[in-house]
């Protein structure tokens, strides 16, 4: 059992994909319990799916790194969705999926022009395995910049979920913190979709959340149990990968879902 | 009180969850194991007295069948493939867990080279001390727009090149060995001399023409029968085909008068049906040896089999 634990650490791959993973979720897990809090499921999976048009257009525009052009689309798409939701002239989550729907079919009509789309369908499922020490950095950098706004705007924020109005009144800046909150869903989303996958990423957002939102009794329960779940699933499912020879990103998010239906028959249980 | 219950039950959770998943998976990476020494049969014994023993790993098919036969009956020789994609060519191939911890124990890695493995820069950073081979060093390849079209082995004589420059490779590594791995390629290539005729022949009699491809591997195919490519379209993988691109197929045909059309089975069955119902050419499917079974004469077997049916659709048009 020890030398089937150590076997792991040989690769230096593996090693990366393992630093990787314990920078992402605790982020995906804070990140998580606000978007669940707010109901911006909607938002964070429109996001993950304009990734495929940022692409598309660095892929057009001839940009050599696509990281550039898929992280600025992702912003402006974060600032558009974020000025039709205040609006709240129609139903949000209605424009929102028509929104995610034509990114997504922009990116893949550019994407598959000339039949070449199979260089990209990596993005859909994602893959850990390949990430590299500068990238790494990146997360890092985008990990210390949440954990700084976190503990600067919690508590706002908080106050905003429950009532604008009355954030408002108190003298917070809601229209800023709101939009610094959208960029940095926007950056954390982008950035980690070439390792997750279009497809999963919403998932591993939002189940952890949802996991603890089903048991936790206070904020601060629902936020250390979300980061737990986190954690746990990623690195459970990375070993699994690992051993099972099966795709990382999908290994994560059966894992979260276990932890997820566990925790609602719990949660229910309780009441 | 509540409060302490949640704790508990979220510990005995991520316990429950930790003990089934690692209990399933050291079950299944156990019976892995199993299986891969009952395929390896015997080499597992000679990778633990390992020293002297020279592990070679092969990117695909062809190189791997090209391989076997050189280093066939040569002691102290380890031949293993990297795991291959289901569908389709090498091109875009992302390597697997699997691959890595079969290159980290490798002495030789032999590839075919041309751009296919376009994973390769990745390794040789990976592992500085792992010798590449490359099969298509110097064979001159066929354009392909601004690339190369690697897909050399398509042609039988170019095959046989491939086979050299994998011996010669071989011989600078392991010296010792050097006269056994010419002897087996020199032995490997009078067996691939049929195959060669058989094309020559078929050139000779049928040769010239206008032709349409479905799969950039077979312009080796048509430049060995002499014929020229008026339109190729690669149906490499599982993808749409505008309508655009199929009006476009249907024109090449009959402005060209094309009468053949070379497609690969998997691929190109949707759009060879069409070609079929639309026009006066003819699809035939032929096996672009991407993937097959791994043994000697797989390589000769399968080209037999595409040679029989480019005899038969090209005596069939000439008949009419």
């Amino acid at each position: 059992m020890a030398g089937y634990f150590s076997e792991i650490f040989k690769y230096d791959f593996m090693i990366r994909a393992f630093v990787a993973i314990l920078v992402i979720t605790p982020l995906f897990g804070m990140l998580g319990t606000m978007i669940v809090h707010r109901k911006m499921a909607y938002f964070s999976d429109a996001l993950g799916h304009s990734a495929l048009t940022g692409i598309a257009i660095g892929v057009v525009c001839g940009i050599a790194d696509t990281n550039l052009s898929m992280v600025l689309f992702a912003v402006v798409f974060a600032f558009l969705l974020n000025q039709i939701n205040r609006k709240r002239l129609v139903a949000t989550d209605t424009l929102i999926s028509v929104f995610a729907s034509c990114s997504t079919a922009i990116g893949l009509a550019i994407l598959s022009f000339g039949g070449n789309f199979s260089k990209y369908s990596a993005l859909l499922v994602g893959d850990i395995l390949s990430i590299t020490s500068t990238e790494i950095v990146y997360l890092l950098m985008i990990f210390v910049a949440t954990m700084v706004f976190w503990f600067i705007a919690i508590n706002k924020l908080n106050a905003i979920s429950v009532n604008p109005t009355l954030a408002k009144s108190t003298n917070i800046s809601v229209r800023v913190i709101e939009d610094v909150f959208a960029i940095i869903i926007a950056l954390v989303v982008t950035l980690s979709i070439k390792w997750i996958g279009i497809l999963l990423i919403n998932a591993l957002l939002i189940l952890p959340a949802a996991s603890a939102r089903n048991i936790s009794m206070n904020m601060r329960e629902y936020h250390g149990y979300a980061i737990l779940f986190s954690i746990f699933s990623g690195v459970i499912g990375l070993i699994m990968s690992y051993f099972n020879n099966v795709a990382t990103g999908p290994m994560i998010v059966i894992i979260a879902s276990v932890i997820y239906f566990a925790t609602y028959i719990y949660g229910r249980k309780r009441r | 009180m509540k409060k302490n219950n949640t704790g508990i039950f979220v510990g005995i959770l991520l316990i429950v969850i930790t003990l089934v998943s690692f209990s399933s998976t050291f079950f299944i990476y156990k019976k892995g194991i199993n299986r891969q020494n009952v395929q390896n049969q015997g080499t597992e014994f000679q990778n633990t007295e390992s020293q002297d023993t020279i592990k070679v790993v092969t990117s695909f098919y062809p190189m791997y069948i090209a391989t076997m036969n050189v280093i066939d009956g040569i002691d102290g020789v380890e031949l293993e493939s990297l795991s291959e994609p289901q569908t389709g060519c090498l091109h875009d191939y992302v390597l697997t867990t699997e691959d890595m911890k079969n290159l980290s124990t490798a002495d030789v890695l032999i590839i075919n080279g041309g751009g296919i493995e376009s994973f390769i820069e990745e390794v040789a950073k990976t592992y500085p001390d792992l010798v590449i081979i490359q099969a298509c060093d110097g064979i001159e390849l066929l354009a392909d727009g601004d690339e190369e079209n690697a897909h050399a082995w398509m042609d039988v004589s170019l095959y046989e090149k491939q086979v050299e420059n994998i011996a010669a490779g071989l011989s600078e590594y392991d010296s010792a060995n050097a006269d056994k791995y010419k002897a087996n390629a020199a032995a490997y290539e009078k067996r691939l001399q049929p195959l060669a005729e058989r094309m020559s022949k078929l050139k000779e009699q049928y040769g010239g023409g206008d032709i349409i491809i479905f799969h950039e591997a077979y312009d080796y195919v048509a430049d060995a029968l002499g014929m020229e490519v008026v339109f190729v379209m690669d149906l490499d993988e599982e993808r749409q085909i505008s309508a655009g691109e199929q009006a476009d197929v249907l024109t090449a045909i009959s402005d060209n008068e094309v009468k053949l059309v070379l497609a690969d089975a998997t691929y190109g069955k949707k759009m060879g049906d069409v070609v079929d119902a639309e026009s006066a050419a003819k699809t035939i499917y032929i096996d672009p040896l991407t993937r097959g079974e791994y043994y000697e004469d797989s390589y000769i077997d399968h080209m037999n089999e595409n040679i029989d049916i480019l005899e038969r659709a090209l005596t069939d048009i000439d008949g009419n």
